[in-house]
């Protein structure tokens, strides 16, 4: 009998961990060709694309209809922050005034500042400003050289034309002064 | 929070995901530089993208490119796009914007990215021949993360399509420190035995289950390419080496129970059932909803009746009976809570996530009777998918839903404008009619004729201010009260004549200044006049403008609104459709172990029935019943 049964265990034990002992790992490079496990479910999850993909497409063009909508050329403003390295400065948070009117108080979580870190620019603002003679505050703080609290302010005096007006508030490292540096550029 | 064995696997899938879209935009590391932004709005992209927000990345990049706003960096933003929607597992369009790339000759490096993700695309639809040669077009070295993930996917496809010899060739030259250098050793191993070299295979995979690991995915790795030794050895009737590659293998690890069941059965082969009953003892204390734990609940009573104890051996199967009976009804209840959609629900509230995205994973078990049983089940790839397909479907249809409120917002707020547009237009037209810009026309013209007039006529008081009007007055008063021929005015006679002359010499030395600034002043009333003209001439167009737009808006918002909610009515739909299809996987993998749980019932009351016959036939001998 326990010839029999020994066999048989044997042969389940096989069963259950030898056919996954020689599968190739996977991990890194890309999902194995996986064929659907049904006709059905194949269709099911084709149409899921199909939807995600409509949904997508859908979802730009109601972007696209707010900010035509919210944000016309003519008047649209939009402020950015960037940081070039940016090892000097540890961000915490920016204030953004416009016509001495505060629009925007931003703090920042590690994941944001490292984001800022590897080349992304933030957009902290967009807003409408009127045609004509403006003027924007910005005041950064955070942690400076030495971890010491660190707040510095930078203004800059623009005309709004009647097209979007583009400004980048930049973070920089100045080598020179060993400080961080903060300024303002208008993108055309 | 789930266990070891179980993260291991959801890691597996991240990394899926992290290939198929973190190295996009090149590779990441916490040490490089920041890259050179020419456009902010790309910027603004790769912000979310690096946070692993894909879909307000790629949502801000769609925008972004709708209104041309990345164009210095327009191939690399498509490279990103396709690759954001291959991680959403939209191929068909990513691959578009792949060959569309190539097609319209982007860079080199661009180009051969592109054919990097249309290689990797063919692979996961199985088009392996496709796959071949899109990886065989690319021309140099791709970027460092992404070279690694291509010699993996080129040694994969070439393992699927059975090209073992040349999957090991090619997994032989990859880097001992690239970042997927074990996982490289470990399908070295497979290929290699698979190629019929099983010594050089075991060779490889013997190396890398004697490896130190620093992270729980190379332990885990390390575990599975000795208990993938373990059993071939087993598989080859060598129970000795067997055991010394299963004896590696961590006890709390994901391989544990395998590993567990082969060392009992190669002590079993080694005809030491004593041996054999340690780890089986330990294996049959562990979940039943293991396969392997359940396998051991057999085997041990299979080892007491191999060392004679007939009694142990009886009383482990009629326990195993019991315990297959209790697990056959805590499977019917989880089925019938999986069946009442209570598993999938608190799955995603116990998993919560910002977006839809191939990050996202399962951590922490769902509120369900017997959690337990679904350990397996979420292990599956096919399971995961389903369920983040599930889980996507909500995020849509919660993100539809908050436009659907947006975009009745919007119509609220264009009726608004195009009455407080129509208003102010009335009080505007009002004013247009009442004649204020022709007025003001005709006293400018009257203005200027008399300027000309005073230029003209040479008069020196045409230029005379208010107070030389005065003077001028008092001085032709004065000289009509003192003239006439009487003497004794003859002194005042001279002194209005002084006067006089004094005044027209003041008013000729003057005159040019005047007529200076009278033509400047004249000329800002014409250029006044002009910018009123051209605000006139802009309200006039905004009157025939604006209301265009307002119904140019009112049009869009009125396409959209049907197609949010027909879009709405489908996700919702299918996200019910996908509910069951992952209810049922789950249900299925149940069932499959209620079938186990059948087959080794059947099995132990055979054997139950085998020991009562044999002691029928022949009593046990006392002192064998304890080992």
């Amino acid at each position: 009998m326990m010839y029999r049964y020994r066999n048989w265990l044997a042969g389940l034990c096989l069963g259950l961990s030898l056919c996954a002992a020689w599968g190739a790992e996977t991990s890194s490079a890309s999902a194995p060709p996986a064929p659907a496990s049904s006709l059905a479910s194949a269709a099911l999850d084709a149409r899921i694309q199909d939807i995600k993909s409509e949904v997508i497409g859908l979802n730009r063009d109601l972007l696209v209809l707010e900010e035509e909508l919210l944000f016309p050329a003519n008047t649209q403003v939009a402020v950015f922050v960037s940081m070039d390295v940016g090892k000097m400065f540890e961000l915490d948070s920016v204030q953004l005034k416009l016509d001495d009117k505060l629009v925007a108080s931003y703090l920042y979580t590690a994941l944001e500042v490292q984001a800022l870190h590897r080349g992304g620019v933030q957009r902290l603002y967009l807003g409408n400003l009127r045609t004509g003679a403006h003027e924007l505050v910005a005041f950064f703080t955070g942690k400076g050289p030495h971890e010491r609290d660190y707040k510095r302010g930078t203004t800059l005096r623009f005309d709004k034309e009647t097209q979007a007006r583009f400004i980048e508030l930049r973070i920089r490292d100045s080598s020179a002064k060993l400080q961080p540096e903060f300024d303002v550029k208008l993108w055309q | 929070m789930l266990p070891n064995r179980f993260a291991g696997l959801s890691w597996r899938r991240c990394t899926l995901a992290a290939a198929a879209a973190l190295a996009l935009a090149g590779p990441v590391r916490a040490d490089e530089a920041p890259r050179e932004i020419r456009a902010l709005h790309y910027g603004d992209t790769l912000f979310h993208f690096f946070q692993d927000h894909y879909f307000t990345a790629l949502a801000s990049l769609m925008v972004a490119q709708h209104f041309d706003r990345v164009a210095p960096h327009a191939d690399e933003a498509e490279v990103l796009r396709g690759g954001l929607l291959l991680s959403y597992g939209l191929q068909r369009e990513a691959g578009a914007i792949f060959a569309k790339l190539i097609e319209q000759g982007a860079a080199a490096t661009v180009r051969d990215r592109a054919w990097y993700y249309l290689a990797k695309i063919a692979y996961q639809r199985g088009y392996l021949e496709q796959a071949q040669q899109a990886l065989g077009r690319i021309q140099s070295p791709l970027p460092p993360a992404l070279q690694d993930d291509r010699v993996l996917l080129q040694a994969n496809v070439l393992m699927a399509r059975s090209d073992y010899s040349a999957a090991a060739t090619l997994l032989e030259g990859v880097d001992e420190k690239a970042a997927g250098a074990r996982f490289a050793r470990f399908n070295l191993g497979v290929a290699l035995i698979k190629a019929g070299d099983a010594a050089g295979g075991t060779a490889v995979l013997n190396a890398l289950g004697q490896q130190g690991a620093q992270d729980e995915e190379m332990r885990s790795l390390r575990d599975r390419a000795n208990v993938a030794l373990g059993f071939a050895a087993l598989n080859d009737k060598q129970p000795l080496a067997a055991r010394a590659f299963l004896q590696r293998v961590r006890l709390q690890g994901q391989q544990a129970n395998k590993a567990l069941l082969g060392l009992g059965w190669s002590s079993a082969a080694l005809k030491e059932p004593r041996q054999a009953l340690v780890p089986w003892s330990e294996l049959a204390q562990r979940s039943s909803s293991d396969a392997a734990a359940l396998e051991a609940q057999i085997a041990l009573p299979y080892a007491w009746a191999e060392l004679g104890a007939y009694g142990q051996a009886l009383e482990r199967y009629q326990g195993a009976l019991s315990s297959f009976e209790r697990e056959r009804l805590a499977l019917d209840e989880s089925i019938s809570a999986i069946r009442s959609g209570s598993l999938v629900d608190s799955l995603i509230e116990r998993n919560p996530g910002d977006e839809m995205g191939w990050f996202w994973s399962v951590r922490a078990l769902p509120a369900v009777p017997h959690p337990e049983h679904l350990l397996q089940v979420l292990a599956q790839n096919e399971f995961q998918e389903a369920l983040k397909n599930y889980r996507d479907l909500r995020f849509l249809a919660r993100h539809l839903d908050a436009w659907r409120e947006k975009l009745s917002v919007f119509g609220d707020m264009l009726a608004t404008r195009r009455k407080a547009f129509a208003q102010r237009l009335a009080q505007l037209q009002a004013e247009v009619q009442q004649g204020k810009m022709a007025g003001l026309r005709s006293r400018r013209d009257s203005v200027a004729a008399e300027l000309a007039r005073g230029i003209d006529a040479s008069d020196p008081t045409a230029f005379a201010d208010a107070r030389q009007l005065d003077l001028l007055q008092r001085v032709a008063s004065a000289s009509a009260t003192v003239a006439g021929p009487d003497p004794e005015l003859q002194a005042y006679r001279e002194r209005v004549r002084l006067a006089a002359g004094a005044l027209t010499w003041q008013l000729a030395q003057d005159r040019p200044q005047r007529i200076w600034d009278a033509t400047r002043e004249l000329q800002a009333v014409d250029a006044q006049l002009r910018e009123a003209s051209q605000r006139d001439a802009a309200l006039a167009q905004a009157q025939r403008d604006e209301p265009v737009r307002f119904d140019a808006f009112e049009q869009r918002i009125a396409a959209l609104d049907p197609l949010l909610q027909s879009l709405g009515t489908q996700v919702a739909a299918l996200a019910k459709e996908q509910q069951s299809a992952v209810q049922d996987l789950a249900v299925a993998s149940l069932l499959l172990q209620q079938q186990r749980l059948q087959a080794y019932s059947a099995q132990a009351r055979f054997a139950v029935a085998q020991l009562y016959d044999r002691a029928s036939a022949q009593p046990e001998a006392p002192h064998a019943a304890k080992p």
